[in-house]
């Protein structure tokens, strides 16, 4: 597709267009409002309707923008003479790709849930906060600057925290909401920092402006780096100088928020915890959408890393791919698996951006949302027919525990066949759609010329043959051998049966779109695909656009898929046929992965406890410095004022007082001569008188 | 002129004068009696400004003011005789040590 034939249309009015991205953003906002305040007795079904107009709103502007049209809408939102923000919506392929990839698949959980959430006390607030998830994940994608993003960015992860802590009388969700919603401050911290950075000395924050769009270079695109330094045009025209080092922290202080909302390592321990919320929630918010809007941020502020940034996601991307399917190799949680799984495939994804294979990440990321969310909603109705069973017999065990389960395959065909088609697309085999993106970018990462790509390329492979290992293990323990948990009772028919239809029906129409189909013509390959590409890759001006080797482009897949369908056949021998065991369960080995790399002791032993002692230090300052000078002083004033009264009371009221007296007596005195006898005052003026001549006389 | 009667002989006699009327006025209970007591010291006053008045020949100054004055002590004992009949008539006494309503 030719950049040149995309129109591009900015706008002060809504058009059509603008309206249906409008009307998709803020319908389920309005379902939130209207559930919240309202309370409907039908908002499960009103939420659903409400998503629903807004995936058919999104198709339209789907279908109105796809390789033909950008739109963009602003409208001034600040102005405070210097400083002008901002707000509009940008509509252009990744936008409206994820805008129908987010109701799509809001729709399809919510769905879901009205069986699997039935019974719930807070049923109807599950669905509220869904919706007002779903909004905020839509402003996050339809936002057209950075600042937009940010906010809408905080509000996923409120929501989240709300959907995590669904369940919040258990102690555990609680704690678990606790800690995604803390840790994702630390990188919206770092991402605030990094648009700061921008914007002081861009002056602006729009997207358009600073990364570019249809082929326009943008601020960034425009700037240069010569001899160390960072020469650059802001908003108004004015040239501006940095160390280049300038660069690559805004460039990182942005990505480290995508790195806390993706889960990337040192900021990925949330996502397993985070499990402590229904399993419809982590299925939507930690394999489709929240977790998607790191990858999409980082997609979207492309053009801000260079080379070094880029070696740095790179290596985080695919470190963390690696330590997360090494950790999902053991886990004995159905869930967890998935979790870890999840956190890997991010991995993947951000390692693809590091090494700019920018289409195939993406694409990737939409591949994965289908079969990550189809995943988890099988886990989900697993575990949602093991609770009944666990209802109705009184029974005490942990439903997500696969060590209990097996031989599920025959009484649930329909949630064993579509996880089969998702773990197969996980696994990356051909036909499938994970086959197509993942391959993408093992290609990318074997074509990738800097010296230490080759480290990052044989991580990646061999992530991607654990994945296919563990998510087998995973499709065995379950649906193969025999029931274990049968085992442990004897007298009662643990048995259970297919879930209802609301729930089969979402996951058959995500399993049709993890077949390669829904993507690609050509099964084998995918840089045919028209997700492939409709994604223009946005001009990072600092690194060249990769190139796909001939060599890589043969022989990666073919190798791929041999490891691939190996570990999968050694995983059938190992937990079908059970003749076969790795590492002991005492073998450190076995420990590391099992406690997640330790990383949970890790975080707990050095930067929790020291933060908690640092707390504590801080407490005692307040309680014995602060308030002990505080109240010294206060002791200081009192003794003060207890001097002041007393000289108070005793001089200044003493004088006063004595003055008073004087009058008072003197007066007594005095009027003792006032006898109202008139012969007397005579006498003593006489007598006066007299005293006045002799004295005159005698001086 | 004197009549060979020396001047300090008059003013012995009008200091005599004074001193009984000054005796009376601080001394008796009586209102009249104080003033009578109160003429006795006027006329021992009009006494001196006669006999002085004898070394003024020209103008007889002192014999005017004699008459002034005994003009004066004439309305001065109407207006105390008129006092104290008010006095009596509100406190039915001519005492003045009875009437003791201003002290204080």
């Amino acid at each position: 597709m030719q950049v040149e034939s995309i129109k591009l249309i900015e706008t002060q009015h809504i058009t059509t267009v603008i309206g249906a991205a409008l009307g998709a953003l803020l319908l389920p906002l309005l379902s939130f409002l209207i559930i919240g305040f309202i309370k409907p007795r039908k908002s499960d079904w009103l939420s659903i309707f409400f998503s629903f107009v807004s995936f058919l709103l999104s198709v339209y502007c789907f279908i109105n923008t796809w390789n033909s049209e950008i739109h963009h809408f602003t409208w001034q939102w600040l102005n405070t003479g210097v400083i002008k923000l901002n707000a509009g919506i940008k509509i252009d392929n990744l936008s409206s790709l994820m805008l129908v990839l987010v109701t799509l698949i809001t729709t399809l959980v919510l769905i879901y849930s009205t069986e699997y959430m039935k019974g719930e006390k807070y049923y109807n607030r599950y669905f509220a906060h869904l919706s007002l998830f779903m909004f905020s994940m839509l402003g996050v994608v339809l936002a057209d600057s950075l600042l937009l993003i940010y906010i809408f960015w905080e509000l996923v992860g409120f929501s989240s925290y709300l959907l995590i802590g669904f369940w919040f009388d258990r102690d555990s969700a609680a704690a678990a909401n606790k800690k995604a919603f803390i840790v994702n401050r630390i990188g919206d911290i770092a991402f605030f920092v990094g648009i700061m950075i921008l914007f002081t000395q861009f002056r602006t924050l729009d997207l358009s402006a600073l990364f570019g769009t249809a082929g326009k270079a943008g601020l960034i695109q425009q700037s240069v780096v010569e001899n160390g330094m960072w020469k650059f045009v802001d908003v108004f025209g004015q040239a501006k100088t940095l160390d280049s080092w300038m660069l690559t922290a805004a460039g990182l202080c942005i990505f480290a928020g995508a790195v806390a909302k993706s889960a990337q390592f040192p900021l990925h321990v949330w996502l397993p915890d985070a499990m402590e919320g229904p399993t419809s929630v982590s299925s939507l918010i930690h394999a489709a959408t929240m977790v998607a809007a790191g990858v999409y941020l980082t997609a979207r502020v492309y053009p801000l890393f260079n080379p070094d940034a880029l070696t740095v996601i790179a290596s985080i991307g695919a470190f963390t791919a690696f330590m997360a399917a090494t950790i999902a190799l053991t886990q004995n949680d159905l869930k967890k698996v998935l979790a870890y799984s999840t956190i890997s495939q991010l991995g993947f994804m951000i390692a693809a951006l590091g090494i700019g294979a920018w289409q195939a990440a993406l694409f990737h990321l939409v591949t994965h949302a289908f079969f990550k969310c189809l995943l988890f909603l099988g886990a989900g109705s697993v575990i949602h027919q093991l609770h009944h069973v666990q209802h109705k017999h009184h029974l005490d065990f942990d439903p997500q525990d696969m060590r209990l389960m097996g031989g599920l395959r025959k009484q649930m065909p329909v949630t064993y066949l579509v996880l089969l088609v998702a773990s197969l697309s996980l696994a990356g085999l051909p036909l499938f759609s994970g086959f197509l993106s993942k391959d993408l970018i093992l290609i990318g990462a074997w074509s990738g010329e800097k010296p230490g790509s080759t480290i990052v390329a044989v991580l990646l492979s061999v992530t991607s043959a654990l994945t296919a290992f563990y998510i087998f293990r995973m499709i065995f323990k379950v649906f193969w051998a025999e029931n274990r948990l049968q085992k442990t009772v004897e007298n009662i028919d643990v048995s259970v049966h297919e879930s209802g239809k609301s729930m089969t029906i979402p996951m058959v129409v995500l399993a049709i779109f993890s077949l390669f189909a829904a993507f690609s013509i050509n099964p084998l390959h995918g840089t045919h695909s028209w997700i492939y590409e409709g994604l223009i890759v946005p001009l990072n001006s600092f690194s060249p656009k990769i190139q796909y080797m001939e060599f890589a482009e043969s022989w990666v897949p073919i190798i791929t898929v041999v490891l691939a369908v190996a570990m999968i056949l050694v995983a059938r021998f190992a937990y079908y046929k059970q003749k076969m065991t790795f590492l002991s369960k005492q073998s450190f080995l076995y420990k590391f992965s099992y406690n997640a790399w330790y990383f949970d002791k890790l975080y707990n032993s050095v930067i929790v406890k020291s933060v908690v002692l640092l707390a504590n230090s801080i407490r005692w300052f307040d309680t014995n410095i602060v308030d002990g000078f505080v109240n010294g002083t206060a002791s200081v004033v009192q003794s003060l004022s207890a001097i002041v009264d007393w000289i108070d009371r005793n001089i200044v009221d003493g004088f006063v007082n004595g003055i008073a007296a004087l009058a008072g007596r003197l007066g007594n005195l005095i009027r003792g001569f006032q006898t109202g006898r008139v012969q007397q005052y005579m006498a003593l003026g006489v007598f006066g008188l007299i005293l006045i001549i002799v004295l005159s006389y005698i001086f | 002129m004197l009549n060979g009667i020396p001047l300090e002989h008059f003013v012995i006699v009008s200091a005599v004068l004074f001193s009984a009327g000054l005796f009376s006025v601080l001394s008796r209970k009586n209102a009249i009696m104080i003033l009578i007591g109160i003429e006795l010291m006027i006329n021992a006053g009009i006494l001196n400004l006669v006999v002085f008045g004898a070394f003024d020949k020209q103008k007889n100054e002192g014999q005017v003011f004699a008459l002034f004055a005994i003009v004066l002590a004439a309305a001065g004992v109407a207006v105390a005789l008129a006092i104290i009949l008010n006095v009596y008539r509100q406190f039915k006494t001519v005492e003045p040590n009875q009437v003791e309503e201003m002290k204080y």
